[in-house]
């Protein structure tokens, strides 16, 4: 992709972010503010991850740390705030970079899955300690706070602390992006890429580790520090390993290899929690299956679909694609309806009470569920008959889209003057390549 | 003295149990270098199969046949899902893993519901087996320490005295060699992840009569198994054994130990202050036995990484 | 039985056309419906206690629209999934203030009843007009109606001091307390609030706390070490507010030592709680507010419409919601209409004078705190119970009935309730 068309789709988005609050409801706009949180908290996890190589499962310590860091500074003078209200971040990163330069220090020493290990030890390490230490983590109701106004503003509705938290994480994610351009950033992809060389050019790796570490820690801090502005209490219910573990997971959906992936993989989950969970009571479950099918089949995350499509495109074309595409899609839409109502029925046919309601009247017929407002019975073969077909028809897609996509391959590699098929097919189509190239 | 050697046994019965469940993790990870976060899901699916086959085939026979179903998840596993991953590097084969984990967890609630289920002891067994300093030491727990012993005395013989294992080891040292010398290195793979969940299987169906049986039960052991494994040395058997009982006779002599840091420093005579302080200073070491482990793994990390008995550095 | 799916329905919709909605329900000046959200823990490792809530609010809310609803309406049940911490609950409240409900029912935790009451007070004093309500149906940390008290809060559940206070009266009438008593809580609020209501209750239970331990919560698989420290201090009874596997390993570990103790709970009728201890639970004591027996027909009556209903015999934390959920119907009849809306403030008021009469007794709202005056009872794990539990061969007999005037005790005075004008 073109610098112009990346920076056209950049400024589009950020156009689509601004006008946010008047094309959503109040409820979604929310939605929106804890999406943007988690794509920073995403990116900032990143710089660590992806672009040094160096896996930590122990981040939401630092997210944590700038989470209290800042709801104790909104309670500091008599509760006016230590700072006026849109600088409060500020706190969160000081304290982020500090403790992430302390943890980062012992963590970098050792590489690998050492480092990791270090990492979930010192964050499982908090974790225990916080319910103990009252005075700082407030007990598990946590501590809370109110945003004051300032500068005019008095941050008392979700449309004022979404623009709030918008312009701080477009800043973050502009620095994190400069940061990437910066020598330093390059040095931290040779982290990833070989250390050893580095040291051999004479960088100290310790240090650039360090310095890594405590960057991506300070950006963590202010996400924590945006979500105690917007839920205004911190609960050292953040320390848990669940946080730590949905950042790595947002960030491999949606590609630690293409900048703006983690952020896009974090705020896609961020909504699918939030919308499933209302839904259905198994979404916990279509998540855990949506990670490990993405980690099969798309390594490279979502941010890599693109990317693979332009190959694919550039290969074969938009006229031979675009059916595999539709096979595809088609597949992949009826495996997952035929999953989820394969799901749905067996949650309600083990639910509680649904076996109490069985064993209560024994002799007769188990009793009908309901789902998507229809009476379906467990007993007949024609309920369990509709994920079987769904299923059936998926699979058959997948196998003719697999099909296809191999003949196109050995189409591409045959050469021009056997298969002359396949050479009006191209001279059909480089006309229409060249044009949209 | 009594109390103290009730509590060393229990220690030492814990140790055991969380043997059973790290043994195979590390021998997993010293093969493979993926550190598998199903694992504790693996010993939670033992005790809910052995709860499932119990009221079939009886007790006994549920603990011998839950593991071999375990195994076999554990087969499948690695052949569907982790060498289709083996590719794309380290950091995806735990992700996925950890994605299993989660789908593991979520079907077991889902088929099983939320609430623990009611998987016990058969009567024959729930008697004691001695009284000691007026509590009675019941049978199952030196039956479950026993059943652990036993499966490190056969698998260091198996590793140590059969062909079988010393291809495994040349696998694990060498796979590439192995490969070349023409053994089947991706089935002693297989062969190795299948026994491993086994292992972590038979430790669920044993445990889980004794503690409870809930979906939470590989929430609850996981991170533990994790830090015996990283004390121990990951890959190293000895080095599991090692550090389980470690940290299982820490833990338990700990929660006897109603002292904390300001009763110390009472002793140099800044007692006072170090109560005025309070926070860190005044935390009990019997409050923090659950925390002790980390501190550990922790120290282990920092001083020498490879673990108790692992390679250095 | 057909199973009630409102809610997918009710969120499917929502979904697909909320903005319209938002502009229909302000462009409407006719008769808007109450609406009534349960924010609970329904998903995640803590989800079992949130479903138990979520249906008993159900059921209540039913009971309600057959009787009418308010103002000729339906009353409206929204439901929100906190997805088990704190900060989801901030997020899911935000949600249900956009939705507009007037009202929320959660009870699954302590600490994510201390993120609402928060949540909501900030939300009343920015949104004048718009207020909510939280009702607390099971939430029992003392911060709630102490130092947090909050005149949009009302808690229809017990609290650390009523419970341990029922506990020690009843076990000692029974000759089941002793005069050595071990006293074993989770480290955190609740336990602590415990751990000195046990304290507290020395000189009127006659007794001596031996020894206080507090451990961590639910992270302790083998409770052996403890029970070595129970043995050792040679105890006669131990009193605990343990609950869920901490409770039940606490219970198994005693027995596999072979301990004699007695032990006074006030979580044993958690459900799976006696299946999984077996035979090992019998004798120990538990106080908890609803015990069919002890209702006599009216016990019965509730009991059997509520299995017809929801498919299970109402257990745990069920019944003390439908009472809660009665008295928010008794202020709802007498909160009139204003402009075809409800006015919450309003509502509040004829909420902080409600009464009832449950099964168990006359049930009364306090307006000091907000805490709810309410019947309490102990009962003992027997095989001749009348009602058994779990599918187990047995349940719970009442030891003692507690009427809501004996089991009371006094507003704690840290709580500063600010009225609105």
């Amino acid at each position: 992709m073109t610098m112009k068309t990346t920076l056209s789709i950049v400024a589009a988005g950020v156009a689509l972010l601004l006008a946010a609050p008047v094309l959503l409801s109040q409820g979604l706009l929310n939605a929106a503010v804890q999406m943007l949180i988690a794509a920073l908290f995403a990116s900032a996890y990143n710089v660590l991850c992806g672009q040094a190589g160096m896996l930590s499962f122990g981040h939401a310590a630092y997210f944590g740390v700038g989470a209290f860091a800042t709801v104790h500074a909104m309670n500091a003078v008599g509760g006016a705030g230590l700072l006026p209200t849109p600088l409060l971040p500020l706190v969160g990163a000081g304290l982020g970079l500090v403790f992430g330069g302390v943890a980062g220090w012992f963590a970098t020493k050792r590489t690998g899955t050492y480092f990791a290990m270090i990492t979930l030890a010192i964050a499982e390490l908090v974790h225990s300690l916080a319910p103990h230490l009252k005075g700082l983590f407030g007990g598990e109701a946590g501590v809370s706070s109110m945003r004051m106004p300032a500068w005019g503003f008095d941050f008392g509705s979700t449309t004022q602390v979404y623009y709030l938290v918008l312009g701080w994480t477009l800043l973050c994610v502009g620095l994190l992006y400069l940061y990437t351009r910066t020598p330093l950033g390059r040095l931290t992809c040779g982290l990833r890429e070989n250390s050893q060389r580095l040291r051999f050019l004479g960088y100290d790796v310790h240090g650039l580790g360090v310095a890594v570490f405590a960057i991506s820690a300070m950006f963590s801090g202010v996400a924590g520090a945006l979500q105690v502005l917007s839920n205004e209490s911190a609960n050292y219910v953040v320390f848990d390993p669940a946080l730590s573990a949905s950042v790595i997971l947002n960030c491999f959906i949606g590609g630690v290899s293409v900048f703006l992936g983690p952020a896009l993989g974090a705020a896609l989950m961020t909504f699918f929690g939030y919308a499933m969970s209302d839904l259905t009571r198994s979404w916990l479950l279509y998540q855990g299956i949506l990670f490990v099918l993405v980690m099969l089949f798309m390594p490279a995350g979502l941010a890599g679909l693109p990317g693979t499509l332009g190959r694919l495109r550039r290969r074969f074309g938009l006229a031979r694609l675009l059916p595999l595409v539709l096979l595809s899609v088609g597949a992949a839409s009826l495996l997952s309806l035929g999953g989820t109502f394969a799901v749905e029925l067996l949650q309600r046919v083990f639910s509680q009470d649904y076996r109490a309601a069985v064993q209560m009247n024994p002799g007769v017929a188990w009793p009908d569920v309901t789902l998507l407002s229809r009476a379906w019975s467990p007993g007949s073969p024609a309920t369990w008959a509709v994920p079987a077909a769904l299923f059936a028809v998926g699979l058959a897609l997948v196998w003719f889209a697999r099909r296809l996509h191999r003949a196109l391959e050995e189409g591409e590699s045959a050469p021009p003057s056997v298969a002359s098929a396949s050479a009006s097919a191209t001279v059909v189509n480089v006309p229409v390549t060249r044009s949209l190239a | 003295m009594d109390q103290f050697l009730v509590s060393l046994m229990n220690g030492v019965v814990y140790g055991l149990l969380l043997f059973m469940v790290s043994a195979g993790l590390t021998l997993i990870f010293g093969m493979m270098g993926v550190l598998n976060f199903a694992h504790a899901s693996f010993y939670m699916l033992g005790a809910y199969f052995a709860y499932t086959l119990q009221g079939a085939i009886g007790f006994w026979a549920a603990i011998v046949v839950s593991p071999v179903l375990v195994g076999l998840v554990g087969v499948g596993v690695e052949r569907f899902f982790l060498r289709r991953v083996h590719q794309y590097g380290h950091a995806h084969e735990l992700l996925l893993t950890f994605g299993l984990s989660f789908i593991v967890a979520e079907s077991i609630k889902l088929f099983f519901g939320n609430y623990p289920v009611d998987y016990r002891i058969p009567a024959a067994l729930d008697v004691s087996a001695f009284t000691i300093g007026g509590a009675q030491y019941p049978v199952y727990r030196l039956l479950m320490g026993g059943i652990a012993i036993a499966m490190f005395v056969v698998i260091y013989v198996l590793l140590t005295r059969t062909r079988v294992g010393i291809v495994v080891r040349s696998a694990i040292h060498k796979p590439r060699m192995a490969e070349a010398l023409g053994h089947n290195v991706p089935l002693v793979f297989m062969g190795v992840f299948g026994v491993g969940a086994a292992l972590a299987g038979l430790a669920g169906a044993v445990a889980g009569a004794f503690y409870t049986t809930n979906p939470n039960m590989a929430l609850e052991l996981g991170v533990m198994v994790f830090v015996v494994v990283v004390v121990g040395g990951l890959g190293s058997l000895g080095g599991a054994m090692l550090a389980s009982l470690l940290i299982g006779v820490v833990t338990s002599l700990a929660v006897g130990i109603d002292r904390s840091l300001a009763d110390l420093l009472a002793l140099v005579g800044v007692g006072d202050w170090a109560q005025g302080v309070g926070g860190l200073m005044t935390l009990k070491i019997s409050s923090l036995s659950a925390t002790i482990p980390f501190a550990l793994m922790l120290l282990i990390l920092l001083v020498r990484p490879g673990g108790l008995m692992g390679e250095k550095g | 039985m057909k199973q009630r799916d409102t809610s997918s329905r009710n969120r499917l919709t929502h979904l697909a056309v909320a903005p319209v909605m938002g502009l229909l329900v302000c462009g409407a000046a006719a008769a808007a419906p109450v609406k009534i959200g349960v924010l609970e823990t329904l998903s995640g490792p803590q989800a079992s206690s949130g479903q138990a809530y979520r249906t008993a609010v159900r059921y209540a809310i039913d009971q309600i629209n057959a009787a009418g609803g308010w103002n000729g309406e339906s009353v409206q049940l929204l439901e929100y999934d906190n997805q088990g911490g704190p900060a989801g609950a901030a997020d899911k409240l935000k949600a249900a203030a956009a939705d507009g409900v007037h009202m929320v029912v959660q009870g699954a935790s302590s600490a994510i009843g201390g993120q609402i009451t928060e949540d909501v007070r900030k939300h009343n004093l920015r949104n004048p007009g718009r207020e909510i309500v939280y009702i607390n149906v099971g939430a029992e940390a003392l911060e709630l109606t102490g130092e947090k008290c909050n005149f949009h809060h009302f808690r229809f559940s017990g609290d650390a001091q009523l419970r341990t206070k029922a506990l020690v009266n009843a076990m000692k009438q029974a000759g089941a307390l002793g005069t050595r008593v071990y006293s074993i809580n989770q480290n955190y609020s609740w336990g602590q609030d415990m751990e000195r209501a046990i304290a507290d209750n020395a000189a009127a239970g006659g007794y001596q706390v031996v020894e206080k331990t507090l451990h961590d919560v639910n992270k302790v698989q083998d409770f052996a070490p403890y029970v070595v420290k129970i043995a050792a201090t040679k105890a006669d009874s131990v009193l605990t507010g343990n609950w869920s596997n901490d409770l039940l390993l606490l219970m198994k570990a005693s027995k596999s030592a072979g301990l004699k103790v007695r032990f006074g709970t006030v979580f044993l009728d958690q459900p799976g709680n006696l299946a999984n201890a077996g035979d090992l639970a019998i004798g120990h004591f538990v106080v908890h507010t609803f015990n069919a027996e002890a209702g006599g027909a009216e016990g019965e009556r509730f009991v059997n419409e509520y299995k017809a209903r929801t498919g299970h015999a109402p257990a745990f934390i069920e019944p003390q919601t439908v009472f809660g959920m009665a008295m928010v119907a008794d202020a709802l009849k007498r909160t009139p209409a204003e402009g075809g809306k409800l006015n919450v403030n309003a509502f509040a008021k004829a909420l902080e004078t409600a009464k009832v009469t449950s099964p168990m007794g006359q049930m009364s709202m306090r307006a000091a705190d907000h805490q709810v005056q309410m019947p309490m009872v102990v009962s003992t794990v027997a095989k001749d119970a009348r009602y058994k539990a779990d599918e187990t061969d047995m349940g719970f007999k009442p030891v003692k009935r507690f009427t809501a005037t004996e089991a009371s005790i006094p507003a704690q005075s840290n709580c500063a309730m600010k009225r609105p004008g």
